[in-house]
C-alpha cells in the first residue's frame, strides 16, 4: 500500500484550472520530486496535500485513509508536514521558540496545568523543550537556539523551517523548493539533511528547480505542465522523456 | 529563585505596595478614580488577551462587560440570588454566549472579524436598551448589591459598605487577573496564542487546530470582560446601558495599544495615562472619545507599540540579551 | 454620516437644491477620502494589517467625536421637498425618497460595475487588490490605485448619506446601522462579488422591513445581523463567494 495515493485531483479557481487530474503515488521510504515550469501547479499541488485548499474533485488517500478536505491542521496530524517557499517562521521569536510552538502539537498542556503550573504540565514543557532541542541540533541549528530567527541566515532560516516540520513528526515532508536563495556550497549541505531525514524513515516529497540535485537525489520524478502530468518515472526515464525534454528540460538532460 | 530581585520583579512590588497604600492616604474623589480604572484595567487585560497575544481585534468586549453586569444585577436584583453565586452565575453566562458568538465569528480573518465583533456589540446595546421590561431601558438597574460581609477569623466581619473596602475588593481582582494572565502567556498555550497572531497560516500548518485555541483565548478574555462587569455593578450600585456602549470597547483599545498591546505593564501604564490625564486637564466628559481617537491615531502611525513596547525596544535590549545568555524562560 | 450632515446643512441652511447638494457633498467626501488616505493610511502602508484597521477606528472615533460637538447629540430632521411626498401607485403608498433611494442604488452599481469591468482604472484597481506587489511589477503606479481606492469609497459613502438622509433621523452615531446591515449584505452575499453584495443588500433590507413590521422595529437589526451569523456558520463563502487567498 502506498504512504500516499492521489487519485483524480482536481482544483479550479473560477475558470482557471490550477491542477487537473492529477494520479500519481508516493511509496513510504522513497524521496519523490516533483519538477515543472512556473505555473504549472507544483504548489498548488501542495496546498491541496495540506488542506490549504480544498480539491474541486479527486481524492488524496494517506496511510490508506481518506483524508480529501480536511482541514490544515487535521493534514499535520495525520503525518504530512510541510515548508514553504517563501521561508515561514516566527520570525520575532527565538530560535528554540519556533520550533517549540512546532513540537507543541505533541504537548499534553492545559488551562489548568499551564495557570496552576502543575507538575504534569511542567514535565511537558521540559519534554517539549528537550525535543525542540534534540531537533535543531539534527539539522545543525544547535548552537542557535537563543537567537532571534529574524537575525538567521537565508539558509539557517530554511532549515529551521524544515525542523519545525519536522518538529510534527510528519510521516511524509513536503519540501517547497528548499534551495531558494541559497548559494551552491549550501546546497550539499541541505541535501546531506535530506538524507538524514530519509534514513530517519520520514518519506520526503520534494518541489525543486535545481534539476543536478534533483536528478541526482530523486528516487522518481513526477513532471507536470499546466497543471496536467505529463510523465513520471525515475530521473533516467523522465530525463530522456521527449515531451519532457520540449516543456522543461532542453535537450541537455536527455539521456 | 533567580527572577525574584531583578529589576522588573521589583518594579512590579512598588507598584503593588503603592497601590495599597495610596487610597487611605488621599480623599474619596481620587479613590473612586482608582477604581474605576482598576475596573477598566481587567477590561484591558482582556483585550490584551485576545488581541495583544492572540491577533484579534475584537470590538464587541464592551457587549461582555454589559452582559457580566446586567446578568449580574438582573439575578441579584430581581431574583434575589445571593452575591457570590450570582457572581459565578454571570461570568460562566458571559463565557457561554462568547462561546457561541466566537464559534461562527472567528471563521472569518481579519476586517471581517473585526466587524463581526463590532456587530455583536451594537445588537446587546439595541437589546440592552429596547428589552426595558428586563433591563429597565435607559434608566438601568439600581439596587445592586455590595459583596455580602465575610466573617473573619478573629471574630468580627470584612464589611464591603465603604469606598475603600470596595477597593481592595478590586484590587485584589486586579491582581489575581494579572497573575493569570501573566502564567497563561509564558506558558506553551500562552506561546500558541502568540503564533497564532504572528501567522496564523503557519501555526496551522504545525498541526495546531487554530479555530479552537482562538476560540479558548476569546472565550478566556470575555470572562475577564464579564468580571470587570460584575464589579463595576457591585461598586456602582447602579448600572445603564451606557456602560456597554461600543465606544467603550474602542476605548479599551486606546487604552492598550497607548500602554502596549502584547505586554503585561502595557495595559496598567495606557489605563492609568489615558483616564487619568483627561481628569487633570478637565476635559469635558463627552469629548473623551474625540481625545482617545485623536491621542490613538498618533499612537498608531508614529509609537504603535506604545509606551512600554517602547521601553522594550529602546531600553530593553540590555534585559533581552541577558536573558538569552541565561537560557530563555 | 458626514455627508448626511453636510448636505443637511446645505439645505436646510442654505437653501440649496438637494441633487446640488448631493453632487456637492459627494465631491467633499471624495476630496476628505484623499485627505485621509495622504495623511494616515499612505503612511502606514507598510504596517500589518490590524493597525490600519486599529487606525479606521481611530478615525471613527475622532469623527463621531467631532460630530457630537458641532452638531449636538440631538437628532436632527432633514427636510427637503421630497420627504413628506408619497406616489400612489396600483394601490400602495411610495415614499419618494425610497424610490430615489432603490433609483439612485441601481444607477451607481451599474456604474461601479462598468467601471470596474470595463475601465483601465478599474482593471489596475482589481490587480492591486490580488497582488500588490505584483500589480507594482507591472508599472500600476499603485499609490494612485489605493488613493482611488480610498476616494471611491468615501464618494460612494457620501452618495449613501445624502440619499439616506432624508429618510431617517440624524444623530452622530447613524453611520453605526447601515455600517452593520451593509456588512452583513457582504457576508451573506459573498465577499468579493458585487452583484452578491447587492443581492444580499435586497434580501436583508427585506428582512429588516418584514421583521420591523411584524415583529418590533428596535428589535429588527437582530434578525438582520442573526441571518449573517447563520450563514457565516454553514457557508462561510457567502452566496457567490470567491475563493479565500491563502499562501
Amino acid at each position: 500500500m502506498a504512504l500516499l495515493e492521489v487519485g483524480g485531483l482536481t482544483k479550479m479557481f473560477g475558470g482557471l484550472t490550477a491542477v487537473s487530474e492529477l494520479d500519481f503515488q508516493i511509496q513510504a521510504g522513497e524521496l519523490l520530486s516533483i519538477i515543472g515550469p512556473n505555473g504549472a501547479g507544483k504548489t498548488t499541488l501542495f496546498n491541496l496535500l495540506t488542506g490549504f485548499y480544498r480539491p474541486t474533485s479527486g481524492s488524496i488517500t494517506f496511510n490508506g485513509i481518506d483524508i480529501t478536505g480536511c482541514k490544515p491542521y487535521q493534514m499535520t496530524r495525520h503525518g504530512i508536514g510541510r515548508t514553504f517557499q517563501m521561508t515561514s517562521i516566527f520570525k520575532q521569536s527565538t530560535v528554540l521558540e519556533n520550533v517549540m510552538i512546532g513540537k507543541s502539537l505533541h504537548a499534553a498542556v492545559g488551562l489548568w496545568g499551564s495557570v496552576f503550573g502543575t507538575s504534569a504540565t511542567r514535565r511537558e514543557e521540559k519534554r517539549t523543550r528537550q525535543k525542540a532541542r534534540e531537533l535543531l541540533s539534527f539539522v545543525g541549528l544547535g548552537d542557535k537556539e537563543n537567537k532571534i530567527a529574524g537575525g538567521l541566515t537565508e539558509e539557517a532560516q530554511k532549515r529551521l523551517s524544515i525542523s519545525m516540520a519536522l518538529a510534527t513528526e510528519p510521516k511524509l515532508l513536503l519540501l517547497d523548493e528548499p534551495t531558494g536563495g541559497v548559494n551552491l556550497e549550501e546546497i550539499s549541505g541541505l541535501i546531506e539533511l535530506a538524507g538524514k531525514i530519509r534514513k530517519s524513515g520520514t518519506s520526503i516529497c520534494l518541489i525543486e528547480h535545481k534539476m543536478r540535485m534533483v536528478m541526482s537525489i530523486s528516487d522518481r520524478i513526477v513532471v507536470l505542465n499546466y497543471g496536467k502530468k505529463i510523465a513520471e518515472g525515475t530521473p533516467k526515464e523522465v530525463a530522456s522523456n521527449e515531451e519532457v525534454v520540449k516543456a522543461y528540460l532542453g535537450a541537455r538532460y536527455a539521456a | 529563585m533567580r527572577t525574584l530581585f531583578s529589576p522588573k520583579a521589583v518594579a512590579w512590588v512598588l507598584v503593588l505596595i503603592a497601590a495599597v497604600a495610596v487610597p487611605p492616604l488621599v480623599g474619596g474623589y481620587v479613590t473612586s478614580m482608582l477604581i474605576l480604572i482598576a475596573i477598566w484595567t481587567i477590561m484591558c487585560f482582556s483585550m490584551n488577551l485576545i488581541f495583544g497575544y492572540t491577533g484579534q481585534l475584537s470590538l464587541g468586549h464592551a457587549a461582555f462587560l454589559g452582559i457580566g453586569a446586567y446578568t449580574f444585577g438582573l439575578i441579584t436584583v430581581k431574583l434575589h440570588v445571593g452575591f457570590w453565586p450570582a457572581f459565578v452565575i454571570a461570568i460562566v453566562f458571559t463565557g457561554l454566549v462568547a462561546f457561541l458568538v466566537g464559534i461562527p465569528a472567528l471563521k472569518l480573518r481579519g476586517p471581517y472579524f473585526i466587524l463581526v465583533t463590532l456587530g455583536f456589540a451594537v445588537i446587546v446595546g439595541v437589546i440592552v436598551l429596547g428589552w426595558i421590561d428586563l433591563t429597565g431601558g435607559a434608566n438601568g438597574l439600581s439596587g445592586i448589591p455590595r459583596p455580602n460581609p465575610i466573617p473573619l477569623p478573629g471574630g468580627g466581619k470584612l464589611r464591603f459598605d465603604s469606598l475603600l473596602s470596595i477597593y481592595y475588593f478590586i484590587l485584589f481582582f486586579v491582581v489575581l487577573i494579572g497573575l493569570f494572565c501573566h502564567r497563561l502567556v509564558r506558558s506553551l498555550v500562552g506561546k500558541r496564542f502568540i503564533a497564532i497572531s504572528y501567522n496564523e497560516n503557519l501555526t496551522e500548518s504545525l498541526g495546531i487546530n487554530t479555530m479552537s485555541q482562538k476560540l479558548l483565548s476569546f472565550t478566556i478574555s470575555a470572562i475577564l470582560a464579564g468580571i470587570a462587569g460584575v464589579l463595576y455593578a457591585t461598586y456602582n450600585v447602579v448600572i445603564s446601558p451606557e456602560v456597554t456602549h461600543f465606544a467603550r470597547g474602542m476605548d479599551v483599545v486606546a487604552y492598550l495599544i497607548v500602554g502596549g498591546a502584547g505586554t503585561m505593564a502595557g495595559p496598567i501604564v495606557g489605563t492609568l495615562v489615558l483616564m487619568t490625564v483627561p481628569e487633570v486637564l478637565q476635559i469635558l466628559p463627552y469629548l473623551k472619545t474625540l481625545i482617545n481617537g485623536i491621542i490613538l491615531m498618533l499612537f498608531i502611525i508614529f509609537l504603535p507599540r506604545g509606551i512600554i513596547g517602547w521601553f522594550n525596544t529602546n531600553l530593553g535590549e540590555r534585559v533581552t540579551s541577558k536573558r538569552a545568555v541565561n537560557g530563555s524562560a | 454620516m458626514i455627508a448626511a450632515y453636510l448636505g443637511f446643512y446645505m439645505v436646510m441652511s442654505y437653501g440649496m437644491n438637494y441633487w446640488l447638494a448631493l453632487v456637492l457633498s459627494t465631491f467633499a467626501l471624495g476630496v476628505f477620502g484623499l485627505v485621509i488616505y495622504s495623511l494616515v493610511f499612505h503612511r502606514m502602508r507598510s504596517a500589518p494589517e490590524v493597525n490600519l484597521f486599529v487606525a479606521a477606528m481611530a478615525l471613527l472615533m475622532i469623527l463621531e467625536g467631532i460630530a457630537l460637538y458641532f452638531f449636538g447629540a440631538s437628532t436632527k430632521w432633514f427636510l427637503i421637498p421630497f420627504t413628506r411626498r408619497v406616489i400612489t401607485f396600483a394601490g400602495l403608498a411610495l415614499p419618494v425618497q425610497r424610490l430615489i433611494i432603490i433609483l439612485g442604488t441601481l444607477v451607481v452599481m451599474v456604474l461601479l460595475e462598468l467601471f470596474i469591468k470595463r475601465t483601465a482604472i478599474g482593471a489596475a484597481l482589481e490587480a492591486t487588490a490580488q497582488h500588490r506587489e505584483g500589480a507594482m511589477l507591472c508599472g500600476i503606479k499603485v499609490t494612485r490605485i489605493s488613493a482611488m481606492a480610498f476616494i471611491i469609497g468615501t464618494g460612494l459613502a457620501g452618495i449613501a448619506g445624502m440619499l439616506i438622509g432624508p429618510a431617517v433621523l440624524l444623530e452622530p452615531t447613524m453611520g453605526m446601522g447601515p455600517l452593520l446591515v451593509a456588512f452583513s449584505a457582504i457576508v451573506f452575499g459573498g465577499l468579493g462579488s458585487i452583484g452578491g453584495s447587492v443581492l444580499g443588500a435586497f434580501i436583508l433590507g427585506l428582512v429588516e422591513s418584514l421583521a420591523s413590521g411584524y415583529v418590533s422595529a428596535k428589535y429588527s437589526l437582530i434578525f438582520v445581523f442573526g441571518i449573517m451569523i447563520l450563514m457565516l456558520l454553514f457557508r462561510p463563502k457567502g452566496l457567490f463567494g470567491r475563493e479565500v487567498w491563502r499562501p
